[in-house]
């Protein structure tokens, strides 16, 4: 646990987020937009200390959340063990305070608190260690 | 039946309940009741009423923690000034004994060895204390576990070998230490559950578990000692089992909010009580997979669909409009507890199969409450 990778492998990380951004697009653009948050969050949040790549799984991740159209349909195929995850990542993009981010945000965290309860929130809040 | 009970306040807006049950051969039923700040009340049953009739005042602050050994029939109690003292019970009165512990914070925590002749205080100073008797100087020495843990020791709790205890810490870990000392500990304990390690020396860290990474607290070992669980303060339960070299843990992660302290009523059964006011049961299944059964309390899940568990969540239905979660604008809860409960320990234990039948948690409402587990039908398979 805490295995953090060293700064040298942080290139090899961003190799990885931006073949996942590609999968991403090509996602969107078949109408996969649950597939293409679910791709997001997979290898998330990267396991390094390094900023950059943080900001740059963020920005895939971001690019994924904005895309989701019907919320209520995209918790109909987002398995459980996404939940923790994306509570994460809902609160980074709360904290941008950009107003449609914010929006997206917020109506996401309504569906996702009904369906993952307090405690989703309190592992993402509590978690010093694994942040996005 | 005796139930220790102790409180402390550290202002008006939180208040601390230790308690502790204690089964003495006198029929009668007691309990011990904490005032707000230093002293400690001991109440006694009478029929449906409770009866102040010891008060302890020794300590010059708050008594974080409290306990009582059934074999020597000896109440510890530990307080924020630093000291612990050693009742001791001579006729009617409860006479103290100070042992200085030698820390430089508060003390947090204690509990007695099962057999009575050791006790553990857990503190702020990132140490634990292991205090004995010393026959030839009349008076009880305090060895100290340090550098083991890097943060304030929330709970301390021994193995049913009298040597083993495990620790939590707000460092987020969870460490089981050998607390062998010569002339005390007769000779080296027989290998049990938790293999070769009772040969270790005093202090030594037989594992440390790395399951959370936020504040840890409320750890219990199972009744054979096999395994243990703990809570984080991220809405997670841990149970370890094969406590060792190679320990194997399951994490549990829960719906709603943290838990503070959990017990075990058999090795299948775990209780766990904690900011959601309501006592959460879990269950291991016939391959020893932990899961969530559900709320004790179930008369108040029922009532509240959309659940007016605590405070938060109240703030909650604030925060997304009033409209879509309801206000509850009743005091209570609609549960037994009104606000977070922090201490649950074992009540009675039925005579001829030493199975735990009730027992009882308390709150920062102020509450004791007693629980039957008789009643419980759903649950008889696990006990």
């Amino acid at each position: 646990m805490g295995e953090h990778v060293e700064a040298d492998n942080a290139e090899a990380i961003i190799t990885r987020i931006e073949h996942k951004s590609r999968k991403i697009e090509s996602l969107l653009k078949q109408y996969k937009p649950v597939e293409a948050l679910k791709t997001a969050l997979e290898g998330s949040p990267p396991k390094t200390r390094d900023e950059r790549c943080k900001s740059a799984n963020w920005i895939v991740v971001h690019r994924a959340l904005m895309a989701i159209k019907d919320v209520d349909l995209m918790f109909t195929s987002l398995d459980p063990e996404y939940y923790d995850i994306l509570m994460k990542y809902l609160y980074r993009g709360l904290s941008t305070g950009d107003r449609p981010t914010c929006d997206q945000c917020l109506r996401i965290h309504e569906k996702l608190t009904h369906k993952a309860g307090l405690g989703c929130i309190l592992r993402a809040l509590s978690d010093t260690v694994n942040t996005v | 039946m005796i139930t220790v009970l102790a409180e402390g306040t550290q202002s008006e807006i939180s208040l601390k309940w230790r308690q502790l049950q204690l089964i003495s051969l006198l029929s009668a039923l007691l309990a011990m009741l904490g005032a707000p700040t230093t002293q400690v009340h001991i109440y006694k049953s009478v029929e449906e009423n409770w009866e102040r009739i010891h008060v302890l005042q020794k300590h010059d602050q708050i008594v974080a923690g409290i306990d009582w050994s059934k074999s020597s029939n000896r109440i510890v109690t530990v307080s924020h000034d630093r000291n612990s003292y050693v009742w001791n019970q001579e006729g009617s009165v409860w006479v103290p004994t100070l042992v200085i512990l030698r820390l430089n914070r508060a003390a947090l925590c204690v509990q007695w060895s099962p057999k009575g002749n050791k006790f553990a205080v857990g503190s702020g100073a990132k140490t634990v204390c292991i205090c004995y008797y010393e026959q030839e100087n009349n008076w009880w020495v305090s060895k100290l576990i340090r550098k083991k843990h890097d943060s304030s020791v929330t709970s301390v709790a021994w193995h049913p070998n009298n040597v083993l205890i495990a620790t939590t810490s707000t460092d987020g870990k969870c460490r089981v230490f050998s607390t062998f000392i010569k002339g005390v500990d007769a000779g080296k304990p027989r290998k049990s559950g938790s293999g070769s390690s009772l040969d270790a020396k005093f202090g030594e860290q037989i594992v440390q578990l790395d399951l959370s990474f936020c504040w840890a607290f409320g750890v219990k070992w199972s009744p054979s000692g096999n395994s243990l669980a703990y809570v984080g303060h991220n809405s997670m339960i841990y149970f370890v089992d094969h406590i060792g070299p190679s320990p194997s843990a399951q994490s549990v992660v829960l719906r709603d909010l943290p838990l503070r302290d959990v017990m075990f009523v058999s090795e299948k059964l775990v209780i766990g009580v904690g900011y959601d006011c309501n006592p959460m049961v879990f269950a291991a299944d016939g391959i020893g997979s932990w899961s969530f059964v559900r709320f004790l309390d179930e008369k108040k899940s029922a009532s509240s669909s959309a659940r007016y568990g605590s405070q938060l969540t109240e703030a909650f239905g604030k925060f997304y409009g009033s409209s879509k979660q309801g206000t509850s604008n009743d005091k209570s809860r609609g549960g037994v507890h009104d606000n977070c409960i922090n201490c649950i320990v074992p009540f009675k234990t039925s005579s001829g199969s030493n199975k735990m039948t009730s027992f009882s948690t308390s709150g920062l409402d102020g509450k004791v409450v007693i629980w039957d587990l008789k009643n419980q039908e759903d649950l008889l398979e696990y006990m």
